[in-house]
């Protein structure tokens, strides 16, 4: 049992330890709820209800009619879950940087290829992110929705999106790093 | 209502296993790119194979069914990958 709790401690768990942990959630999920785990729809969803809200007639398509319609859905609730389970993660390891004074960017190696500068860091973050969900909404999931949802059930397209992601992810990080890499 | 409660029970665990195995770290993710720390790949493999092995054998045993899986579009998950992968290795997301 101390065991447990201090490995519950422990900041970084070694990746077959929490591989395992997320495979039971994977089968927890398919088993009590008949659903996946994934975590880009909702924030379509969540575009669509702040869209709808706003500008109607714009949002008014058969996109956010039928593919992403807005509401409370178990996506959305999924996404509000991951952000607190993740804080809990940082909190039972006492690396929750709360509104400490390097918390906003504290990665070490990326100081080291972008600069020390927080815009630079945040800057590049949104513009990724546009990129990342653009990319979600054409796959039909990310990481976790296509590429481990679908991986857990050998569904063909998260193979297809696995290979892609790896292929320009690796092309992507030799362009930035270059003589680095 | 219960169905919502499980959706934020499982989010929560979700998001302390990616936390624990350092996935919210934009080193972990990039240095996967860069073959110099695995644990992205040791990380997913792990939870495909547990979650592969846990399900196939709940439906042979006729305990669950499976939800739709998702859509196979050739060019689509490709593409969407591709450009996804940018991104991945830009924010480390």
């Amino acid at each position: 049992m101390k065991f447990i709790l201090n490995y519950i401690r422990k900041e970084t768990w070694s990746p077959y330890v929490a591989g395992i942990l997320l495979g039971l959630v994977g089968i927890l999920a398919v088993w009590a709820s008949n659903s996946l785990l994934g975590a880009s729809g909702a924030f379509e969803t969540l575009a669509g209800l702040i869209g709808k809200a706003l500008v109607p007639t714009f949002f008014d398509n058969l996109y956010f009619n039928f593919i992403m319609p807005p509401g409370l859905t178990y996506g959305l609730v999924m996404l509000v879950g991951l952000f607190f389970g993740g804080m809990l993660g940082a909190a039972t390891s006492g690396t929750l940087k709360w509104g400490k004074k390097d918390a906003a960017n504290s990665d070490e190696q990326w100081k080291r290829i972008f600069g020390p500068q927080t815009w630079k860091r945040w800057l590049l973050a949104f513009i990724g992110a546009i990129v990342l969900e653009y990319a979600a909404g054409i796959a039909g999931g990310c990481t976790s929705g296509l590429a481990i949802s679908g991986g857990m059930l050998l569904a063909p397209a998260a193979f297809l999106f696995i290979a892609g992601m790896f292929a320009s992810g690796i092309l992507t990080t030799v362009l930035i790093y270059r003589q680095r890499y | 209502m219960s169905h919502l409660l499980i959706a934020l029970i499982l989010g929560i665990v979700f998001g302390f296993a990616l936390n624990k195995a350092g996935l919210t770290k934009y080193h972990k993710i990039v240095n996967v790119f860069r073959f110099t720390d695995m644990a992205v790949l040791q990380f997913m493999m792990t939870a495909l194979v547990v979650a592969m092995i846990g399900l196939y054998s709940l439906r042979a045993f006729g305990l669950i069914e499976f939800p739709n899986i998702p859509g196979t579009y050739i060019f689509g998950n490709l593409i969407g990958g591709l450009i996804f992968g940018v991104g991945m290795a830009l924010t480390g997301y």
